[in-house]
């Protein structure tokens, strides 16, 4: 009861001196609203950073620097093992492409042929993918070319010199969908191994009876000159490439460039933290000596509340109060600022990222951290503040001038 | 009220007040100040005035009668606000530091009219006189206007105090003494700051605001001449400097 009436006082006493209230919520917005700028670019930019490492599968890739002979046992231990995402057999380079050609359009259109299956690294999750000799995902670059939608049927064929002549064979092909451009930027089809591998077979001057392709009999053991492999995480590249080079494999990772972007983050982590935490200090201690001002010069109206019987501990509660609110109103503009400004640096920015990326973002725990901070350092301010003022003689504080 | 009157002339009349050998000290930049009462006794329903030069002492002992100040040392300090109840031993709960005990007997028994200001800005003239029931409990039962009326202030009641002139605001500071029906108001020199002619007619109207009411009252002035003809009792007291002029003591005794 006697705490509500307090409450009530000093709401009144906050009300009534807008102005200078006004000055304190606007004095700590000035101090909080930046610094949730800051964080929110801190936290925008090294976590993007992070993201994009930990996400894009160019970083996760290991690639074999020469030829070699991995038969499908190979392939498949590769494929057992827990650091791997993916796998899959790539054929020689120069037997991987195809001519491609649309109705739609009258170009024919060189393009690399990526072996590919299920759980495609390069292709978003929820993409459709090759399956079967007769599917096909395109590059974007090809995909204009051709004039090709997904569901389009276009047509492929390659060449060959068989038995002193030369020969010709097409293959009907369904548009799976397209891929995105950071997927790949040239001319390129992602296509099931077994077709990659049918085409290769068949310039090699052997038979496909699948496609009715005539030609030599296939060869009794399959191998091939290379591999397409991905680690599960940029944290596995290192081991995996180690494992390899074990068994002889040269590979190339970017391990080197993963090293030295989570090193970067590391530091302007430091960097970030630091400044942050000597803000944080600064700021509760320019928001406590305000407040503890304030206090100071209410003296003799909380003297006025003790001569009329207020207690101690009520009297406590009246700078609490205004802390409180000068807290909260401070945080709600800060926020208000932060939004504004992290608005404004995105929209800047948007072109110039990936789509739903954003330079300056903080999630809903990091306001509640501000929040948390700004009321907290208030209160205690406030607190120790009524209470100095509580202990002094009541006739003390009545007479000051 | 007339009964009232009668019953309290047929008791024996309660000491309010019963101070022995308080002492208190003031020192700041190498002069000090003692302010001594070897005896001092309040009877219930009297009105005493403390009449001095500045600085001899009024507002300090007007502080440790209102429990806002404490003696430096003392030998007996009892307190009776009620003829219901025992003498209240104030020198033990100030040796323990009982604050909050002090200010809730302050709270109940005794209302407070300061030299100036006194009044919270923030609260209009009906809350500002309010307040001092509301700390009790009381409600708003119409004693706050009736006070306002007496006082002539009555037009004021919804303003804030910084819109009122300053004997207006002394009118209204007098009204929140008395709105909690304390049985003891102490006055510091309530009208120091007005006019003579306003001081006059302010402290008229409360000497007989306190009459009527049968309140013990403590007022100090140091206007004699008018508190004379108000039927007070004047205080004695002597001041000693010492040759220096660093030391200065006072001695109230009543
Ligand atoms: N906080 C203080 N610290 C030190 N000395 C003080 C303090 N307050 C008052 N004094 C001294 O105590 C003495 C008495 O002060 P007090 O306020 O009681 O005088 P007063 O009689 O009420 O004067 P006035 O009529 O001007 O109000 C003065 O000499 C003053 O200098
Ligand atoms: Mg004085």
């Amino acid at each position: 009861m006697r705490l509500i009436k307090t409450l009530r006082l000093a709401s009144r006493d906050y009300a009534h001196e807008w102005q200078m209230s006004g000055c304190f919520v606007l004095a700590l917005a000035a101090v909080l609203g930046p610094m949730l700028v800051l964080f929110g670019l801190k936290f925008g930019i090294v976590g993007g950073m992070v993201e994009q490492l930990v996400e894009d599968p160019e970083n996760r890739e290991v690639r074999p620097v020469s030829s070699g002979r991995f038969d499908l046992d190979w392939f498949g231990n590769m494929a057992r093992h827990p650091d791997v995402a993916f796998v899959v057999p790539r054929t020689r380079s120069i037997a991987a492409t195809a001519e491609l050609s649309s109705a739609r359009s009258s170009r024919i259109v060189r393009s690399e042929l990526i072996p590919s299956g299920p759980g495609e690294p390069l292709l978003p999750a929820d993409a459709a993918l090759p399956d079967g000799l007769n599917s096909v995902v395109l590059s974007p670059s090809a995909a204009e070319k051709l004039d090709a939608a997904p569901g389009d049927t276009i047509s492929a064929s390659v060449t060959r010199r068989f038995a002193g002549s030369k020969q010709r064979v097409h293959v009907e092909l369904s548009v799976a969908g397209i891929a995105p451009v950071a997927a790949f930027a040239r001319d390129g089809a992602f296509a099931d191994v077994r077709l990659v591998e049918a085409f290769e077979e068949y310039r090699d001057g052997r038979a496909v009876p699948e496609l009715g392709w005539r030609g030599d009999p296939p060869a009794a053991q399959r191998s091939y000159p290379g591999f397409r492999l991905y680690a599960t995480s940029i944290y596995d590249v290192e081991g995996l490439r180690n494992a390899l080079t074990e068994q002889g494999i040269e590979v190339r990772t970017k391990a080197a460039d993963i090293e030295l972007v989570m090193r970067m983050d590391r530091n302007l982590s430091a960097i970030y933290w630091s400044i942050a935490v000597i803000g944080l200090i600064g700021f509760s201690l320019s928001l406590g000596a305000s407040l503890w001002a304030n206090v100071d010069r209410k003296r003799k109206e909380l003297s006025v509340l003790r001569l009329v019987g207020f207690r101690t501990g009520d009297i406590v509660w009246f700078p609490v109060t205004q802390a409180f609110y000068t807290g909260l109103f401070g945080w709600l503009l800060a926020v208000g600022i932060y939004v504004a400004a992290a608005y404004a640096i995105n929209t800047m920015l948007a072109d110039q990222l990936a789509n739903g990326q954003q330079v300056c973002v903080l999630l809903p725990e990091h306001y509640a951290l501000a929040l948390a901070v700004t009321l907290g350092a208030a209160v205690l301010a406030a607190a120790l503040a009524g209470f100095r003022s509580a202990r002094i003689e009541p006739s003390d504080g009545l007479r000051e001038i | 009220m007339a009964q009232n009157v009668f019953q309290s002339r047929n008791k024996a009349k309660p000491i309010v007040y019963h101070l022995r050998d308080v002492i208190r000290d003031r020192a700041s930049e190498g002069v000090t100040f003692r302010l001594r009462v070897p005896s001092l006794q309040i009877t219930q329903g009297e009105k005493i005035a403390l009449i001095g030069e500045s600085g001899c002492g009024k507002s300090t002992l007007l502080d440790m009668l209102a429990f806002i100040s404490q003696p430096t040392d003392l030998a007996a300090y009892r307190f009776r606000p009620d003829i219901d109840i025992d003498a209240i031993d104030v020198a033990r709960m100030w040796k323990k530091r009982q604050m909050n005990r002090l200010g809730d007997l302050r709270k109940r028994h005794i209302g407070y009219v300061m030299q100036t200001g006194g009044l919270l800005p923030y609260l209009t003239v009906r809350d500002n006189m309010l307040l001092s029931r509301s700390v009790l409990g009381l409600g708003d039962d119409g004693t706050v206007d009736s006070l306002a009326r007496e006082l002539g202030i009555a037009r004021h009641l919804d303003k804030r105090p910084d819109t009122l002139s300053v004997g207006e605001r002394q009118r209204v500071a007098i009204g929140r003494a008395l709105a909690h029906e304390p049985s003891i108001v102490i006055a510091d020199e309530p009208t120091a700051s007005v006019d003579p002619f306003a001081a006059e007619k302010i402290m008229s109207l409360f000497i007989e605001l306190a009459e009527h009411r049968n309140i013990t009252v403590v007022v100090a002035s140091h206007a004699w001449r008018h508190i004379k003809r108000l039927g007070l009792r004047r205080l004695a007291h002597h001041t000693q400097r010492s040759k220096d002029g660093r030391t200065t003591e006072t001695v109230v005794n009543g």
